[in-house]
């Protein structure tokens, strides 16, 4: 996992997962890699507009093309869903300074009402 | 570890050396929220909180930065208020009257989620109050979250056993 957070990369990330066709189409690839032809199929769509599809999500680095010449066919790669999680990981740290100041607030407050 | 990993959440479950009551205090009262929420060097000038279902909410925190202080707004809207024991809102970033600028302005392409959502669920424990805090990074009554949650599930698997390989 990457320490710093590429903001750019991880908007990329989230607008290419903001579509349930995609969704659709990494789910059927975590299962193992297929050609567009394959995927296409689950989907009432012309071969192009899966392809628009693929495009999108090679782009933010979710899939990856081989490079047999005719077929190329797609794969997974997980990376930037690992930057997905990172990214609700970073407010781990805040909450817990945050409530160590609560903490301190709470026993300073009850100890001046005397408890 | 009590901290349940997710791939799009945040959960922090701590026992407060205080009753629940107060505990929710900390929360929905301005004067009290203000003390603690703020991270180290900066304030919270303004607290506005209508905490009943519907209701907004508008923070401001002020940062010192060498060019001067710097603040910070933040909106949201409360979707449950149980109190004593439940508070969820949500939380997005905002200017000083409390409008949202679209995805695009902000330089970030449609589908970024710029709204989180925040639960606190409070128990008592014999004076004491546990407190479960859940930050969620897509809301999970947002259009498509059930996609989401999905998607993320099988594929927060995947990548469990990608790592292994």
């Amino acid at each position: 996992m990457t320490a710093t957070i590429d903001e750019d990369r991880l908007s990329e990330t989230f607008a290419a997962l903001a579509n349930s066709t995609r969704r659709a189409i990494l789910a059927r690839l975590a299962e193992g890699g297929a050609t567009v032809n394959e995927l296409a199929e689950p989907f009432e769509m012309t071969l192009p507009a899966i392809s628009k599809h693929i495009k999108v999500l090679e782009r933010a680095g979710l899939v990856v093309r081989g490079q047999r010449a005719q077929y190329r066919p797609c794969a997974l790669d997980p990376a930037p869903l690992e930057e997905v999680s990172a990214w609700a990981e970073r407010y781990r740290p805040v909450w817990e300074a945050r409530f160590d100041r609560m903490d301190d607030y709470l026993k300073q407050i009850q100890a001046t009402k005397g408890r | 570890m009590t901290d349940k990993g997710s791939a799009d959440a945040v959960e922090i479950e701590r026992i407060v050396d205080a009753p629940a009551a107060l505990v929710w205090q900390m929360w929905t009262d301005p004067e009290h929220f203000k003390a603690w929420y703020g991270p180290d060097g900066a304030t919270i000038p303004v607290a506005k909180m209508d905490v009943r279902v519907g209701g907004t909410r508008l923070v401001c925190m002020e940062v010192q930065t060498p060019n001067g202080p710097m603040r910070m707004w933040f909106t949201g809207e409360y979707r449950e208020v149980v109190e004593n024991e439940r508070l969820i809102y949500t939380e997005s970033i905002s200017d000083e009257n409390g409008h949202v600028p679209a995805p695009s302005d902000m330089g970030m392409p449609e589908g970024h989620p710029t709204t989180t959502e925040v639960r606190v669920e409070l128990r008592d424990i014999g004076g004491r109050t546990k407190m479960v805090m859940t930050h969620v990074g897509i809301p999970h009554d947002s259009p498509g979250a059930a996609g989401w949650a999905m998607a993320l599930g099988k594929l927060t698997a995947y990548i469990a056993a990608y790592s292994d390989r």
